[in-house]
């Protein structure tokens, strides 16, 4: 094999794939990207198992070939090379080497042979549609904060994407919860989607996703089974398993008969839990809010260190409430909601409360109260 | 005062203070001679922690009326015929014991000889011989002392008390009796409940059986035989695994020729052999019994015997360490079993009242205004219920994988460790521990192949020691520079060191020079030096090895699992914990009450 690329547009589809890879590994080859010469074109393959990117590169190739060096050090070696080099990859069949040259460095890297290079083989694709990419990322921005790490519940480890009924359309939507909250996002189904079964997208897939259509403005294809997902984003492909499990009935979960309704201005409600729960303590960040008619109190307490309180006018005609909050979490909401008003909907200081965007439908938040 | 000859009495006490320091010298001296007159059978017996009164009997071959009368004078002995110091095959062979017993307390010895019609019997008291005169007694010899050091108050005086001088006993005692198997001993008296330990079969069996006897059953469970011979030695007994340990080194029993021992070169080479898998603080526990040409080995450097002079100390060395770490890699995969029975101890059968709602998904949900002092909580919706990450379930585990050592890998729980089933019974490996040894492993073998990176130094660093300090860091200059130190002689009383290990980084020279000169001074090695090489690597391997809460993929769990398998010393992480437990399907079975 014997490759010439231009540095530039291998370090970009390097600095794709290399992420996959794990720092360390009790499997060898996964420490390896593959890399495949072939009609001009060199394309690089980086697993971990439950997920693969590929990417490729213009590149002149003669004769073809393939091999696989360790990640890391490849791409660390193509960084630190000088700016518009031409890197020539060369390896020979005899050799367990992959010589790199580009102006006068010389490198040579161990090589894994092939094929021993894990293969995800994806199996046949059941349902295929195309999204924008701003619409993917917004699921995925809206929802990613609130999936869950916790190991026991696996199923909660990744965003449930599926359709749903709402009202007399069909939507797709993204749902993520770890118990404390809950996270929902839908869009109008795309055609080609329709009846696809319900699926959860793991962890890790979803931030490398959302890393990769980050300047992409242009569609997303997607592919999806039982079992697999595909995301093919301009020259790169990155395919997934799935989690294996069923995600809970969440519905049940959401708070639609909440009464009382709570309407405040979004940026002065982030800013002001934001400054109150300055004084809390690492451990407890709680946040009480005192909410009368037309005015909320946020206040923090905190034995060790003092406290904060602060007064926002609000929009609000119910029964007098105090209801606590993790700070945190609030924020993290607050943080979605893209117009400028929200709507909070509560039943009792113990009961889940419902926030939403006032102007934005389409996305909505669940958070459960803290003890205060 | 003129000079003049001292009587024999005083003579005799003189020596007493040599042989007799404490009742258990007088019952070591005793069950020695039992021994080499080739009893099968012996009991001991004491009262007052030795000191009112020890008896000895064995079935052995008795004296001749003669030979009792001699046996009490000084330098006295059958057991040196030619006079040959260099060949003794006894345990004993000075002749001073039994004169010295006599002049510090009042002794009794009853002994047939086959030769003989009936007993005889032959009483000292401090030293002064009383007529012989028949006695009765079937075959064999008893021997009795009454009132030890009533002869000499002053060493009465340094006694301690009964209950310490009785454990002295026990201890002279427990180790002839594991240097003798074929010999069944009784240990009675007043000062402990009776004890017999019944004479085992020959060989390695009956020595593990004897072992455990005297050391427990744990040991037995843990021991690992060893078995190593060259030029002339023998080296056979038993080494406890390294996850076995004691926080002293009275687990260490060290037999010379059948004579228990306390030797520095054995107890040196031992360390060595363990440096690897040992904390500094935990000690091996180890049965290891040398035979060699008699003549190769000078017991005659103590009257008590416990020091030995090695004429060639480097072959015993190396052929202890290497027998050793022969052993332990050949053996390193298996972790104590302590663990198994450690984790079988946790196990609680599930009660109503440890449950801790809490913990359960099962919470209630707060209802209204709940205000105190307590923490405040975050409440939860049911979101279903927590269950094991079934990832690893996803592909049936291949029949073959069952067969491993260590099994097909079925889970992770807690993102540290994994599960792990065989098929008799369950691994739990931790995930961390595991790794890192197999980092580590792969360190020390490059360090081995290509030897460690040395920095020179710009200015060679001058450290003065003593003369005999230089002159043994000089002849084992070879040695240090394969684990990058190199130094060279400074003028008699300094070397200068040229170039440092580059691992270590900046350290201090002249302290680490003459760390190393000193323990070469006491034990004859250059442990320091290896130790910290070792102890980097060992961190280089922490950092580089998967870390608890990384998820592993069962194809991942499975290759740790091959690796562990492949590795030797996988059994035990760098700081002497096990990287494993297994759990037998009995175990399991037992816990439920199944069996």
């Amino acid at each position: 094999m014997k490759v010439t690329v231009e540095r530039t547009a291998l370090l970009k589809s390097l600095g794709r794939v290399h992420r996959v890879v794990e720092r360390r590994n009790t499997i060898p080859i996964l420490a390896n990207v593959l890399i495949r010469a072939d009609k001009s074109k060199l394309s690089l393959k980086a697993t971990d198992l439950d997920l693969e990117v590929i990417d490729s590169v213009d590149a002149e190739v003669s004769p073809g070939g393939s091999t696989t060096v360790p990640a890391h050090m490849f791409y660390e070696i193509v960084r630190k090379l000088p700016e518009g080099s031409q890197i020539v990859l060369e390896a020979s069949g005899d050799r367990a080497v992959l010589a790199i040259r580009a102006g006068r460095s010389r490198f040579t890297l161990q090589t894994l042979p092939e094929s021993d290079f894990p293969d995800l083989a994806a199996g046949d694709m059941t349902h295929k549609f195309t999204l924008a990419a701003s619409d993917l990322k917004r699921l995925i921005d809206k929802t990613q904060f609130a999936i869950s790490t916790e190991e026991t519940r696996y199923y909660l480890n990744g965003i449930y994407l599926h359709t749903a009924g709402s009202g007399k359309a069909t939507m797709l939507r993204a749902v993520a919860t770890d118990g404390h909250r809950l996270a929902q996002v839908e869009l109008p189904l795309p055609s080609g989607a329709t009846g696809m079964p319900g699926i959860i997208v793991p962890r890790k897939t979803v931030g490398e996703v959302l890393r990769l259509i980050e300047d992409a403005d242009a569609e997303v294809a997607i592919e999806l089974s039982q079992g697999k997902i595909r995301f093919s984003i301009g020259d790169v492909v990155l395919t997934s398993k799935l989690i294996d499990g069923t995600f809970p009935d969440y519905a049940r979960v959401i708070p639609l008969g909440n009464d009382k309704e709570l309407v405040v201005d979004k940026k002065d409600f982030e800013a002001s839990v934001d400054r109150v729960s300055t004084v809390s303590s690492e451990r407890g960040r709680a946040v009480k809010l005192s909410i009368s008619a037309g005015k909320l109190m946020l206040s923090v307490t905190n034995p060790d260190s003092g406290s904060a309180t602060e007064e926002l006018e609000i929009e609000y005609a119910s029964d007098p409430i105090e209801i606590g909050f993790n700070s945190r979490y609030l924020l993290d909401i607050a943080a979605q909601i893209e117009g400028e008003v929200a709507v909070l909907r509560l039943a009792d200081a113990g009961s889940p409360t419902l926030i939403q965007d006032k102007d934005a439908a389409g996305a909505l938040y669940v958070l459960m109260p803290m003890r205060v | 005062m003129p000079v003049r000859q001292l009587s024999e009495a005083t003579v005799n006490r003189i020596a007493a203070g040599e042989v007799v320091e404490r009742p258990a010298s007088v019952v070591k001296e005793l069950v020695e001679n039992a021994l080499d007159a080739g009893a099968t059978r012996i009991e001991v017996a004491t009262d007052g922690g030795g000191r009112r009164f020890i008896r000895v009997i064995d079935d052995g071959d008795g004296m001749t009326c003669r030979d009792l009368e001699l046996a009490v004078e000084r330098h006295a002995t059958s057991k040196l015929d030619d006079e040959d110091l260099l060949a003794i095959r006894t345990l004993g062979f000075r002749g001073e014991a039994l004169p010295s017993i006599g002049a510090v307390g009042r002794l009794t010895i009853t002994t047939r000889h086959k030769s003989e019609p009936h007993a005889w019997e032959l009483s000292v008291e401090g030293g002064v011989k009383a007529p012989i005169k028949p006695a009765a007694l079937d075959h064999g010899t008893r021997v009795e002392l009454r009132d030890l050091f009533y002869a000499t108050p002053a060493r009465l005086k340094f006694l301690k008390t009964d209950r310490t001088e009785a454990e002295a006993v026990r201890d002279v005692v427990r180790r002839l009796a594991m240097s003798r198997p074929n010999v069944a001993f009784t240990l009675t008296g007043e000062d402990r409940a009776p004890v017999t330990w019944a004479a085992a079969l020959p060989g390695a069996p009956g020595q593990l059986a004897r072992l455990a006897d005297i050391l427990g059953g744990e040991f037995r469970a843990n021991a690992v035989e060893i078995r190593a011979g060259r030029e002339g030695m023998m080296i056979e007994g038993f080494a406890a695994l390294p996850t076995f340990t004691r926080a002293n080194t009275l687990g260490q029993y060290l037999f010379v020729n059948g004579r228990p021992v306390r030797d520095k070169v054995l107890l040196g080479a031992l360390r060595g052999a363990y440096s690897d898998y040992l904390p500094r603080d935990r000690h091996p526990v180890v049965a290891l019994f040398i035979t060699q040409d008699p003549r190769e080995v000078d017991v005659n450097v103590h009257p008590a015997k416990t020091e030995v002079r090695f004429r060639d100390a480097g072959l015993v060395r190396s052929l202890l360490v290497g027998s050793l770490k022969e052993a332990l890699g050949r053996e390193g995969r298996r972790a104590a079993t302590t663990g198994g029975t450690a984790t079988i101890a946790a196990f609680r059968p599930a009660s109503s009242s440890r449950w801790d709602w809490r913990q359960s998904p099962a919470q209630p949900v707060i209802r209204g205004n709940v205000v105190g002092f307590a923490e405040a909580a975050q409440a939860a919706f049911q979101v279903g219920e927590p269950m094991a990450d079934a990832r690893a379930n996803m592909v049936e585990p291949a029949p073959e994988l069952l067969d491993r050592p260590l099994g097909a890998a079925r889970a992770q729980i807690h993102e540290t460790y994994i599960v792990a089933q065989t098929r008799d019974g369950l691994v739990v490996v931790d995930q961390h521990a595991a790794h890192e040894r197999l980092v580590y492993e792969r360190m020390k073998n490059a360090i081995d192949r290509s030897g460690v990176a040395r920095q020179i130094l710009l200015i060679p660093e001058i450290v003065e020691l003593d003369e005999a300090d230089v002159e043994r860091l000089l002849t084992r200059a070879d040695e240090l520079a394969r684990y990058g130190l190199i130094l060279e002689a400074f003028g008699p009383g300094a070397v200068a060191v040229r170039e440092t290990p580059s691992m270590l980084g900046e350290i201090d020279v002249r302290g680490m020079v003459s760390d190393l000169a000193q323990h070469m001074a006491e034990w004859d090695e250059a442990l320091p030096l290896e130790r910290r090489l070792l102890h980097v690597s060992a961190t280089m391997a922490c950092h580089g090895s998967v870390r608890a809460g990384r998820r592993l993929k069962p194809e991942e769990m499975n290759a740790l699992l091959r690796e562990m398998e492949a590795t030797p010393n996988s059994g035990q992480c760098n700081h002497g914990r096990p990287t494993y437990v297994e759990l037998k399907l009995a175990d399991i079975e037992r816990l439920f009450g199944r069996k």
